[in-house]
């Protein structure tokens, strides 16, 4: 191609780049990266796309699946995406670790996190967990999390083994490889196990020296939290969340049928059990349930400084 | 003189990094610099030597097993040939298995310590070490059989003193290449379920975003692998006088 044509090509490139028409009415546009496959979890999303609360909002969501739950709020501090699900006590040690990100509403406004037994299993309270080996797979919070619930039975981490399983929680379970399972949820495993004909056991962290804590929540990085259209993404879930609260049978349907897939038994009794704990106020952000939680990770270690609450935490504007 | 050479190249690689981290400033999320990647290394020796050789081990033994195993089927392969009819295509079918696959599956079966690593070690290493070995137990030369008829040599003679070292050269090419897989089986073996390790130190650094902390056990990883190779190149250097490496 000589200069002349070249020249030619550029120009014509960038006329038909200004000429090209926008979109005028087009929705705008926001990536959500969910932390992990779709579940009932993200009922409040689904619905909120399926039933029109995003397009009510003016709002074009792609809701994108993860198979690393530690992926999704890393990728949208990079810039690749503009909101991320994640969990409260990997944002606290995200944003220690410099990740730019803040909390803009919330998902799941109760711990999901349990520490599972099988029934007829060796462990028929928390202090027979004693020389046992416990499998976990969210690396980093689980010391915290196994000291205090150690602790409430007079334990300490020092009596039992851990393994990460890096998600692969219930075979070695079921195997007898591991005595006890943490990370997987009250509302998904447990009940799992339970219609697998596995009956198990549940300890709750916030029943056993943990605090209460929302365990899904919304994320954006730092660049983006003025930005209007995460209000109107909150405005959207809490619509979706109270037509899920009042009209379950409907929303299930819904559900299914955007992921037909997932249209079993066991996801049946799932939606049921997440219905309960789904945020129904998601823009508000309770500061002392944060502080305390930021304190009980510094006095674990975990974080070396409680950080300004609005460093990392806000309600939309 | 390799040694030297690898360390200029080592060099090289580290000033191109610094150099990336110095123009474009990432925050050290996305990529750390090589000091802070040197002082996640050295923050804590104890722990590092832990995992260190916990992987070592594992690669070792593995790489040792997988060795030992590959040569036997390439041997019987070769001397046995019905075997041979049977015994290469479940050999190929198994490495049609990618290793990840089927890794949560062999943590199940061998449990999550040393032994579900070793044989996933194994299982990646074995297959270089047979077909290079058993390709070489192929290729004897000619002229020597003749040469080995023409004084009555026996069968198992044969054997011993032509087709095995004459299959030195490419054994030792299976085995290089084994060198440098073993560890990786070992790391999946880490990846499905493990309480120390690299792999292990990889995976809580990555759900924790401390990003210097992987690039160190990378590192340590990737220098765990050159010293094996290393490794293997001395034991194999007097093995084969007769077929000295030529430039």
């Amino acid at each position: 191609m000589n200069r002349r044509a070249f020249l030619m090509t550029a120009a014509s490139v960038v006329v038909m780049a200004a000429v090209r028409p926008l979109p005028a009415l087009a929705a705008d546009k926001l990536t959500v990266l969910l932390d992990w496959y779709v579940n009932p979890d993200h009922a409040p999303l689904v619905i909120a796309k399926e039933g029109g609360y995003f397009a009510r909002e003016g709002l074009d969501v792609d809701l994108v699946v993860s198979s690393d739950a530690s992926a999704p709020s890393k990728l949208v501090a990079a810039g690749q995406a503009d909101v991320a699900i994640t969990y409260k006590p990997d944002l606290m040690l995200q944003f220690a670790a410099g990740l730019p990100l803040v909390r803009f509403g919330t998902l799941v406004e109760t711990p999901l996190n349990c520490l599972i037994v099988l029934k007829d299993g060796s462990v028929k309270s928390l202090a027979d967990l004693k020389g046992k080996t416990i499998g976990y797979s969210v690396a980093g919070f689980q010391d915290a999390y196994l000291s205090a619930i150690l602790k409430s039975t007079g334990l300490t981490a020092a009596d039992v083994k851990t393994v990460n399983l890096n998600y692969n929680l219930i075979p070695p379970l079921l195997a007898g490889q591991v005595d006890a399972i943490m990370d997987g949820y009250r509302n998904v495993e447990l009940i799992q196990l339970g219609l697998q004909g596995h009956p198990a056991v549940a300890y709750y962290p916030e029943e056993n020296g943990v605090p209460v804590y929302d365990e899904l929540i919304y994320v954006t990085r730092s660049a983006l939290r003025d930005d209007p259209r995460l209000k109107r993404f909150v405005s959207a879930i809490e619509d979706a969340t109270i037509f899920l609260t009042n009209h379950p049978d409907e929303a299930l349907a819904m559900f299914l049928k955007a992921h037909p897939d997932l249209d079993d038994a066991i996801n049946r009794a799932q939606f049921a059990a997440t219905l309960p704990r789904f945020a129904k106020r998601p823009e508000a952000l309770d500061r002392g349930r944060y502080e305390r939680f930021a304190g009980f990770l510094k006095d674990n270690g975990l974080i070396a400084a409680v950080p300004a609450l609005d460093s990392y935490a806000e309600e939309p504007k | 003189m390799i040694a030297l050479r690898a360390l200029a190249v080592a060099a090289g690689l580290v000033i191109l990094w610094q150099g990336i981290v110095f123009v474009f400033m990432p925050p050290p999320y996305m990529l750390p610099s090589p000091l802070l990647v040197l002082q996640a290394l050295r923050e804590n020796p104890d722990l590092w030597r832990v995992h260190a050789v916990t992987t070592l081990s594992e690669t070792v033994i593995g790489l040792v097993s997988g060795t030992v195993i590959g040569a036997a089927l390439a041997l019987v392969m070769s001397f046995l040939p019905p075997t041979r009819r049977l015994l290469l295509p479940v050999l190929v079918v198994s490495q049609a298995i990618p290793v990840f696959a089927i890794a949560p599956l062999l943590a199940l079966w061998f449990g999550f310590g040393l032994a579900s690593k070793i044989v996933m070690a194994t299982i990646a290493i074995f297959f270089p070490v047979t077909s290079a070995f058993a390709d070489g137990l192929a290729r004897t030369d000619a002229g020597l059989l003749d040469l080995a008829r023409l004084y009555r040599a026996r069968r198992w003679q044969v054997v011993t003193v032509l087709r095995i070292p004459g299959a030195f050269p490419d054994f030792i090419t299976g085995l290089r290449l084994a060198a440098v897989y073993a560890p990786v089986g070992a790391l999946i073996g880490e990846w499905v379920g493990s309480s120390s390790g690299l792999g292990y130190a990889m995976l809580f650094a990555n759900s924790r975003s401390e990003t210097a902390v992987v690039f160190a056990a990378l590192i340590l990883i990737v220098a765990m692998s050159v010293l094996l190779r290393a490794a293997v190149d001395l034991v194999t250097a007097n093995l084969t006088p007769w077929k000295p490496e030529t430039r």
